[in-house]
C-alpha cells in the first residue's frame, strides 16, 4: 500500500445516460478521517456519483483508487472486495426485508466474508448495540420505524470493516422526528475517525459533520471549499441561490 | 343390498386404493421436479445471459403453448418412433415436470420482477456477487411471492395426472374409467374418483397454506380475518 496517498481518489468520472451527460467528469480525494459532503439540487448527478464510486452503476470514464490501488470492473474479485471496503448508506435504506435486523447485519459477514455464524452473530449484536438497536434485533425491517431501519443499514455498512462510507441522502426518506436519531448515529462515526462521503439535503448537519462542501449541478462541481464559505460566503451565482433556498425553507419551517 | 357392498369391497375399493397410489407416485416427483425447473428457468428467465434467456423463453413457448395431452402422446408414442422408448410413468413424469415447470416459472419471473432493485443493490454494496445476492436475499424473498400461484399449479397438477391414463399409465382416472366401463356404472365410479381428486386437492390446499403461514414474514401478516 503507497504510502500517504489518499483512502479513495476520484478521478475525472463521467457518466451518460443516453444522450444526457449526468456526470461531466468529477474529481475529489477523501484522505483518512476526511468528511466531505455533496449539496446541490435534485438530478445534479450526485446519487448517480455516489453508485459510480461504488460501481453499482456503471461509468464510461474515470478511475477510482483506494488507498493507492486502482479498481476496475474487470477483476470482479477485487470489485468485491472493494465494494466491502467501501461502505454504502442509501436513501431508502435497502434492508433485506425477509431477514430480522441481527441477520440483515450478519449476512454480509457469513456468506461475504465467510466468517462463522456465531462469530458473526457477535459481531452484528456489537453493531446493533453501536447504533443503539440492540434490543430490537428480532425485529423484522417492516417492524421498524425509518429512523431504526436507516441504523440497522449502517450497522451493516460497519459491520463489514468499511474504510470509507458514503451516505446517499440518509435522511432524506425520514419524518422530520426521525432525522436525529440518525444523524447523531452519523456524528458518532465523525467522532470516531470515520472517513464519509455525504450527500445531503441538511445543509445545517452538512456544515457541522463536513470540511469540505462540494456544490454540484447538471453533472459538474461548481464550487468546493469549507463548510461556512459555501453556506454563506459563496462565490457562484447557483450556489448562493441554492443555499439561500433552502436556508429560507428552513427558516420558514423551524 | 350385500352385492353392492361385496362389489365396493372387492372391486372399488382396491382399484381406488392403487389408481390413487398410481396418481401419487405421479404428483409428488412431478411436482417437485416441475418446481425446480420452474424456479431454475424463471431465475434464468430474469437474470440470466441473453443466451441462457433466450432458451429458457423458448422452452416455455413450447411448452406452454402446447396442449398437455399432446405433449403426453410426444413423449410416450412420438418419440418411439426415434427408437427413445419411456415406459407410461417415466413419460407421464416428464410431461407433466416439463409442462408444470414452463407454468411455475411464469410465477416466479413475475416474483423476481416484483422485488425492488434495491434489495440487489444492498447485496452488492456489501461485496455479494450477482449470483450470490440472487441466492441469499432475492430468491427467498421471491420464492414466497411466487407461492400462491406456484400453489395453484400444484393443484392444477393434481387434476391434470388424470391425463396419464390416456398413455396407458393406469391412475385414478384410469381405474375408475375401467371400473366404470366394466360395470357400466359411469355415474359411480366416476363421482367416487371426482371425490377422492377433491381430498386430495383439499390436501394439498391445506399443506400449502401451513407452508405459507411459516414463511410469513413479520410486519406482512394478513389481516387476520
Amino acid at each position: 500500500m503507497p504510502e500517504n496517498a489518499p483512502v479513495l481518489k476520484v478521478e475525472n468520472i463521467k457518466k451518460r445516460f443516453g444522450k444526457t451527460e449526468i456526470l461531466k467528469g468529477i474529481s475529489f480525494e477523501l484522505n483518512k478521517g476526511d468528511i466531505k459532503a455533496i449539496i446541490g439540487p435534485s438530478g445534479g448527478g450526485k446519487s448517480t456519483l455516489l453508485h459510480c464510486i461504488n460501481f453499482l452503476t456503471r461509468f464510461d470514464e474515470g478511475h477510482i483508487w483506494l488507498n493507492g490501488i486502482e479498481v476496475s470492473y474487470t477483476d470482479k474479485r477485487e470489485l468485491y472486495a472493494y465494494r466491502q471496503k467501501v461502505g454504502m448508506i442509501f436513501q431508502d435504506f435497502n434492508l433485506f426485508d425477509h431477514l430480522s435486523a441481527l441477520q440483515n447485519v450478519q449476512i454480509g459477514l457469513v456468506r461475504v466474508k465467510k466468517m462463522p455464524k456465531a462469530e458473526a452473530k457477535e459481531r452484528a449484536m456489537m453493531e446493533l448495540e453501536r447504533v443503539g438497536l440492540k434490543e430490537h434485533y428480532a425485529k423484522y425491517p417492516a417492524e421498524l420505524s425509518g429512523g431504526q431501519k436507516q441504523r440497522v443499514s449502517i450497522a451493516r455498512a460497519l459491520a463489514m470493516d468499511p474504510e470509507v462510507i458514503l451516505l446517499d441522502e440518509p435522511t432524506s426518506a425520514l419524518d422530520p422526528e426521525l432525522i436525529g436519531e440518525v444523524q447523531s448515529v452519523i456524528q458518532d462515526l465523525a467522532s470516531g475517525g470515520m472517513t464519509m462521503m455525504l450527500v445531503t439535503h441538511e445543509i445545517g448537519f452538512a456544515g457541522s459533520l463536513a470540511k469540505e462542501i462540494m456544490f454540484m449541478d447538471e453533472g459538474v462541481v461548481l464550487e468546493k471549499g469549507a463548510p461556512k464559505k459555501i453556506l454563506s460566503e459563496a462565490t457562484c451565482d447557483r450556489t448562493r441561490e441554492f443555499c439561500a433556498k433552502i436556508i429560507h425553507l428552513h427558516h420558514k419551517s423551524a | 343390498m350385500t352385492s353392492e357392498i361385496l362389489f365396493l369391497r372387492n372391486e372399488v375399493t382396491p382399484a381406488m386404493i392403487r389408481g390413487v397410489w398410481m396418481s401419487i407416485r405421479l404428483i409428488v416427483p412431478s411436482a417437485i421436479f416441475g418446481l425446480i425447473i420452474g424456479i431454475v428457468v424463471g431465475t434464468l428467465r430474469v437474470y440470466g445471459h441473453s443466451f441462457l434467456k433466450a432458451a429458457a423463453n423458448i422452452y416455455v413457448t413450447f411448452f406452454r403453448g402446447f396442449p398437455l395431452l399432446v405433449q403426453l402422446y410426444l413423449w410416450y408414442f412420438g418419440l418411439a418412433r426415434f427408437g427413445i422408448f419411456f415406459t407410461p410413468y417415466t413419460a407421464a413424469v416428464i410431461g407433466f415436470s416439463l409442462c408444470s415447470g414452463a407454468y411455475h416459472s411464469e410465477y416466479v419471473r413475475g416474483a423476481l420482477l416484483s422485488i425492488k432493485s434495491g434489495q440487489m443493490l444492498g447485496a452488492q454494496s456489501l461485496g455479494f456477487s450477482k449470483t450470490q445476492a440472487l441466492f441469499s436475499i432475492i430468491l427467498p424473498q421471491a420464492v414466497r411471492r411466487a407461492l400462491p400461484g406456484c400453489g395453484n399449479e400444484l393443484i392444477y397438477l393434481i387434476k391434470y395426472s388424470s391425463l396419464a391414463y390416456m398413455v396407458t399409465c393406469i391412475e385414478l382416472t384410469g381405474e375408475a374409467k375401467i371400473l366404470a366401463s366394466l360395470y357400466f356404472k359411469y355415474m359411480e365410479m366416476f363421482f367416487i374418483a371426482g371425490v377422492i381428486y377433491l381430498v386430495l386437492v383439499s390436501v394439498a390446499t391445506w399443506l400449502l397454506s401451513t407452508v405459507e403461514n411459516r414463511l410469513i414474514i413479520p410486519g406482512f401478516e394478513p389481516p387476520r380475518a
